[in-house]
This record gives structure tokens, C-alpha cells and sequence, in this order.
């Protein structure tokens, strides 16, 4: 064991145990940043540290109670008459009932997979003469690509089609996040970075036109995120909330 | 996971009834049910209180945590999933995360950060960890047993005090790298005996 400071990812010495560190609160800095890309761009990551804090939370049996003085709850209830934003979509709840809409969306999705999964294999191109000098990047698209973006028990995938020759991204109908949320939409390519696309509807599908920089994302093995963020979505310019969704992009 | 186990033991059947009872506040307090809100804030502020209390270390500002908390809570219960979390445990992590924020806030305010951070309320509250009926929570403590005591002290104190890596280091007064791989390992060992 050495005294140097030990890299998260560093072979042969330390475990990758990030997922743990995450859920338990030990990270900070760079550390912390690295970990919340990951929670993106790995959903064997995020379930990770679902796990983690789900083990970690039984302990919370063992904590010893204190008691608040009796004005906090005039105080929390006083909070609640404060006048606030009017909700418009207050009937939309995740996870309650699914509207019509969401099964067109299931067709769709179910469609777009059976056409990714049962495509047959392209030819294989004659292999480039030049050498790779690294892990293989995700390859621009020349063709339309395609993604359903899971989002686990919340309800059926959700579709994402994406056109290079208009740079228009379209999202099918879904209910992700309810009127006191927004539902953001990220992709994380190349550059192992979240890139905002903008927030979800809450009713009927999303398209997006798609910035000149995040183009540059976006291809084949690129990962298709949805984090749930205050209304108005994440003001910090990375992913805040949790992800509830993510969804690899497929050429078609 | 739990409709697969033979006949719960009276202690368990309670806790499983009380389990019941809070899933049931916190969806009613989801759509904007005062009185269900009502009735989770009186059977969970101990608890949360005495999570905020012992990370903030004083008590002004633990009830300021809670406030905020408690609105937390009143606006996000409509996205809580029964399935995904047991209620407390959304509840807690809540209010530990909130106490969390709170303390780094400070200590990032100040310049110099351990000497400043006010002591924890109570460095010893795990004498009822004995008595956690809950099968799950029984396995965890049986499995911290395993390891180091170094390592187990450490894990613990993370979680309770909600410290970093630098500050456990710190505290220890051993090298970051060498908190980091004991944790590291610890976590390892931990994560094999749950897997079993």
C-alpha cells in the first residue's frame, strides 16, 4: 500500500469501487464530476449506485432520532400557502397511468428496434489501410439513426430519431417527469461529456434542432441520456438529477 | 423480494405495516395531500432531524436543512416509486444529502476547513444497530463485521458524519491514498459478503 495519491482507475492496485464512493458521499472535485458522467453514460454504473444506496439506506435504521422544536413545521407549512409557479400539467404523473399516446409510442419504439435488431449485417468494408491509434470512436453518421431510450419501470422505450441531413432530432411522446420537474435530454459521444439537447415535452413529441457542437456528438454508440431536473431544466449546464433513461444510437 | 420470504415474525410484520403506512403518506403527499404531509412530517422528523443534526452539529442550521428537506420532499413525492426505494431510505437520503450540501457549503466558505466545522453532536449513536430486526439491514451490519476495523470505521464514519475521502484522511491523520485503498478494499469485501 502506498502513500501516493491513488488514481480511481488505476489497474492492479485499488478496486474500481466508484460506484459505492458515489452512493456514500466520499467524492468530491474531479472525482465527483467523473462519477456523475459515468452514473450518464453507464447504466450498469447507475444501477450501481442504486444498489449501494439502497444497502447503504438500511443503515439509516440504526441513526438516532432528535427533535426538531415545534416551529419547523409552522414554518414548512407556512411555506407551502407562499404562492408558486402554476402548474399546467398537474394530471401528468410518471408511473400512474399510461395515456394512449404512450402505446403509439411503444409501436413505434418496438418498430424502430425490430428494425435495428433485425437488420441484416451490413458488408464489411474493406479494412482502412491507416493503423488505429486508439479505442475506436463512434462513427459520424451518414445515415438516420435511431435510439429507444429505456427508462427501465417508468414505462415502455421511447423512441429517438435522429436526421443528419436536417440535423433534427425527434423524441416520441413519453411522460417522464411530472409538472413539478423538467425532463432534460443529454448526449454524451465522443467526449465521454454530457451535452444538454434541451428538456422534454410533457405532452406529445420533442423535436430538437440540433447546435453545430453537439452534432459533432452525435453518431453511431453515442448515448442518449434523460435526467430529471428542476422545472426549467439544469442550470449548471451538466446533469443534476437523476437519470432516469438512457438509449444507445443505432444507424438504421 | 419480500412476497418470497416464509411468514414474517411479529417484529417484522410491524415494521413491514409501518412500511406500508408511509408509502401510503408519501404517494397521498405526492398529489398535494396536506394532511398525508401532515402526518409524514410527525412520524419521520425525528429521524430526519437527528440526520441533519448530527452532520450540520448545530442545531439552528439542522432545522434550516429540515425546512428545506421537508419542502424537498412535498415537491418531489410525486416522483417517488415504491419499488425502486423503501421510503425511509428515500427520505433519509434526502435529508442526508441536503445536510451534506449544507456542510461542504461551509467548509468551502471558509478557508481553512476541519478546525472550523462544528463538532458532531454525538460520535457514538450506533448502540441500536444491535436491534435492527430488518433482514436486509441484519445481513449489512453482519457483513461490516468482516471487515478490517480500519476499514469498517471508516465506511461508518463516511456515512454517518458524511465526510470525504480528504477529511477522513484528515481526521485519521494517514496519507488520501492510503484512506482511499482501505475504504476501497473495504467496499470490495463488502459487496462480495452482500452478493452471498
Amino acid at each position: 500500500m502506498s502513500d501516493d495519491t491513488i488514481l480511481p482507475d488505476d489497474p492492479g492496485r485499488d478496486p474500481d469501487m466508484m460506484a459505492a464512493e458515489l452512493a456514500l458521499g466520499l467524492l468530491d472535485g474531479d472525482e465527483r464530476a467523473t462519477a456523475l458522467r459515468r452514473m450518464l453514460a453507464e447504466p450498469g454504473f447507475a444501477q450501481d449506485v442504486d444498489m449501494w444506496r439502497a444497502r447503504f439506506g438500511d443503515w439509516f435504521a440504526a441513526w438516532p432520532d432528535a427533535s426538531p422544536s415545534a416551529a419547523v413545521w409552522a414554518r414548512v407549512d407556512r411555506s407551502l400557502d407562499a404562492p408558486r409557479v402554476p402548474q399546467a400539467d398537474a394530471v401528468l404523473r410518471p408511473n400512474r397511468w399510461w395515456p394512449a399516446a404512450t402505446a403509439v409510442a411503444s409501436a413505434i419504439a418496438a418498430v424502430l428496434l425490430a428494425i435495428v435488431v433485425l437488420r441484416p449485417a451490413p458488408p464489411q468494408p474493406v479494412p482502412a489501410p491507416a493503423p488505429v491509434a486508439s479505442a475506436p470512436l463512434p462513427t459520424a453518421p451518414a445515415t438516420m439513426l435511431v435510439a429507444a431510450i429505456d427508462p427501465g419501470e417508468k414505462g415502455p422505450p421511447v423512441s429517438a430519431v435522429y436526421d443528419p441531413a436536417t440535423a433534427g432530432l425527434r423524441v416520441s411522446a413519453a411522460t417522464l417527469a411530472d409538472a413539478n420537474q423538467s425532463a432534460e435530454l443529454w448526449i454524451i459521444g465522443a467526449d465521454g461529456t454530457p451535452h444538454s439537447l434541451g428538456l422534454l415535452r410533457t405532452t406529445g413529441a420533442s423535436t430538437f434542432t440540433v447546435t453545430a457542437a453537439n452534432r459533432a456528438q452525435i453518431a453511431a454508440g453515442a448515448t442518449l441520456a434523460v435526467s430529471l431536473e428542476a422545472v426549467g431544466g439544469s442550470p449548471t449546464g451538466q446533469p443534476l438529477g437523476p437519470v432516469i433513461a438512457t438509449g444507445k444510437l443505432s444507424q438504421v | 423480494m419480500t412476497d418470497q420470504r416464509p411468514p414474517l415474525p411479529p417484529e417484522t410484520a410491524d415494521i413491514s405495516a409501518a412500511r406500508a403506512r408511509l408509502v401510503e403518506m408519501l404517494l397521498r403527499t405526492g398529489d398535494e395531500d396536506r394532511a398525508a404531509f401532515r402526518d409524514l412530517y410527525q412520524l419521520t422528523s425525528a429521524k430526519l432531524f437527528g440526520i441533519t443534526f448530527r452532520i450540520c452539529g448545530e442545531r439552528q442550521a439542522a432545522e434550516d436543512v429540515l425546512h428545506d428537506v421537508y419542502l424537498t420532499i412535498w415537491k418531489r413525492a410525486g416522483a417517488y416509486e415504491p419499488s425502486r426505494a423503501s421510503p425511509i431510505t428515500w427520505l433519509a437520503t434526502i435529508a442526508r444529502n441536503r445536510a451534506i450540501d449544507w456542510r461542504r457549503a461551509q467548509a468551502t466558505r471558509r478557508t481553512s476547513h476541519l478546525d472550523d466545522i462544528p463538532p458532531l453532536a454525538d460520535s457514538t449513536p450506533l448502540a441500536s444497530e444491535t436491534m435492527i430486526v430488518d433482514q436486509d439491514a441484519r445481513q449489512l451490519h453482519t457483513c461490516l463485521e468482516t471487515l478490517e476495523q480500519r476499514q469498517r470505521e471508516a465506511i461508518r464514519t463516511a456515512f454517518f458524519d458524511g465526510v470525504t475521502y480528504a477529511e477522513l484522511a484528515e481526521q485519521q491523520n494517514v496519507p488520501l491514498g492510503t484512506m482511499k485503498s482501505w475504504v476501497r478494499r473495504g467496499m470490495l469485501k463488502l459487496k462480495e459478503c452482500l452478493q452471498r
